[in-house]
């Protein structure tokens, strides 16, 4: 592939300037970023010197391949088609004697203005390969805190599941079943007090659950209570934390919600 | 002691530490001279030189890095790669690095293409570009040249510190003055027949 394309360039330049056959690039290119790239890529490809290009060959060269790109989106091709009407015009500028001359009296040659800007081009195009393979942090070198974002990441908290909730609850309930109780007074408490109650301790700070039933002397103010842990966790208004199974629960306020003083209403 | 306090401060600041800072910060303690920073950083530097973490001067601080021998393994902690720069986004910063300040229509000059907003926007998120200014001439656009950002994350030391661009194109380079390379902003003369941008 490779040697019969580099002797189809030859046929080529040794059939001379005046071919207008169409041919089709002997190089596949990679990837091109502009018209430029495609002029460098098939002159390097092709050893060509870029100091005396080929006009002929390259013109029909860069044609077929815009050819073969017609889909190009429509933004880009304004380019492509603009070097390729440059191209033609310095291909048969190349078959005409040379009128213009610098002020020592050389001959100016077509070609002098697209050779060097493909050399700058191809200057920066050598530079930002050289700027590649710098090592690039996060990519060949890391530092103590890799990602910059990392100061605003939430870390989620292990949620607990309402079975560990009420595994909790049981024990509240069994310590107190051995602690003896002389009540008269009935007490009549509602859940929407509770809700009040357990969103005022959180606003201080998170507080474990059984920490939080420790105060409720009775059975109804413990399950009230509860049940109000329940309504406010439904709510999403706090969040049930556990890190492991049997661990402690820690319950804190959702940090949408600590601002939110008023405790919702019992649905 | 004073190289561990050096060790210490560059390992708990979150941004490269600069020489002036670190002196300022070792001062508050007790009174230092800059030789001995000096001398200290850079056997620290020496010995960090052959480890798996290292002491980097970039961006104009001192900060500690992973060697990049061990860019490999580090990378399996994370599930995401960093993306891939593209070509265009190369050469553009390579074009805004050496020739800042610089505008967008001498970046397009240059590559013979347009350079999409996503480019620039997306130098500019990285914070690897900012805008310097605007060029005093119709449109007044904006010139663009690289940040202290650009400098850490490539580490380099300062813009010095990249290539040597007449190095890297020497023979290139004389053909270049050999032939009056074209500015782009005003390329009249040789080129009549260069698309107008």
């Amino acid at each position: 592939m490779q040697q019969t394309a580099e002797n189809n360039v030859e046929q080529q330049m040794f059939a001379g300037m005046e071919t207008t056959l169409p041919l089709l690039p002997p190089v596949q290119l990679d990837s091109f970023e502009g018209p430029l790239d495609i002029l460098l890529q098939l002159i390097r490809k092709q050893k060509m010197d870029i100091f005396d290009i080929p006009m002929a060959t390259i013109t029909s060269q860069y044609l077929a391949i815009i050819d073969s790109n017609k889909e190009l989106n429509v933004d880009m091709a304004g380019e492509y088609l603009v070097m390729a009407s440059t191209l033609m015009q310095l291909k048969s500028r190349m078959l005409l004697p040379r009128q213009e001359v610098d002020e020592e009296g050389n001959e100016i040659d077509p070609r002098d203005a697209l050779v060097a800007q493909l050399i700058a081009y191809e200057h920066y195009r050598m530079l930002a390969e050289e700027l590649d393979e710098f090592p690039r942090i996060q990519r060949d070198v890391f530092k103590r805190s890799v990602f910059p974002e990392s100061e605003h990441i939430e870390r989620p908290l292990p949620e607990a599941d309402l079975e560990g909730l009420l595994a909790a609850f049981g024990q509240v309930l069994k310590r107190m079943k051995s602690e003896v109780l002389h009540r008269v007074v009935l007490e009549t408490m509602t859940v929407r007090e509770q809700i009040q109650f357990v969103t005022e301790a959180l606003q201080q700070g998170s507080k474990q659950f059984h920490e939080l039933l420790h105060g409720q002397q009775s059975r109804e103010a413990l399950v009230t209570t509860f049940l109000a842990i329940l309504e406010l966790w439904r709510q999403h208004i706090i969040q049930v934390i556990q890190t492991q199974n049997n661990a402690c629960i820690t319950l804190i306020l959702s940090v949408s919600n600590q601002t939110d003083i008023g405790a919702k209403p019992n649905a | 002691m004073l190289s561990k306090n050096i060790e210490a401060l560059i390992l708990a600041s979150d941004e490269p530490l600069s020489f002036d800072k670190l002196r300022t910060l070792l001062e508050r303690v007790e009174p230092v001279e800059s030789s001995d920073v000096r001398a200290a950083l850079s056997s620290l530097e020496e010995y960090y030189a052959d480890r798996g973490i290292q002491l980097k001067q970039v961006g104009g601080g001192w900060q500690f890095r992973t060697a990049p021998a061990c860019a490999n393994i580090v990378k399996q902690l994370w599930q995401t790669r960093p993306p891939r720069l593209s070509r265009s986004m190369l050469e553009t910063l390579a074009i805004i690095a050496y020739q800042q300040p610089t505008t967008r229509a001498e970046i397009e000059a240059l590559r013979g293409i347009k350079v999409s907003s996503s480019i620039i926007g997306g130098l500019l998120e990285r914070r690897w570009i900012k805008v310097l200014g605007r060029k005093d001439v119709p449109g007044r656009p904006h010139l663009y040249g690289t940040n202290k950002k650009f400098l850490e994350d490539f580490g380099l030391k300062s813009l010095q510190d990249l290539p040597d661009s007449s190095q890297l194109m020497e023979a290139n380079i004389e053909q270049q003055e050999k032939l009056n390379l074209p500015e782009p902003t005003e390329s009249t003369e040789h080129n009549e027949h260069e698309p107008e941008a």
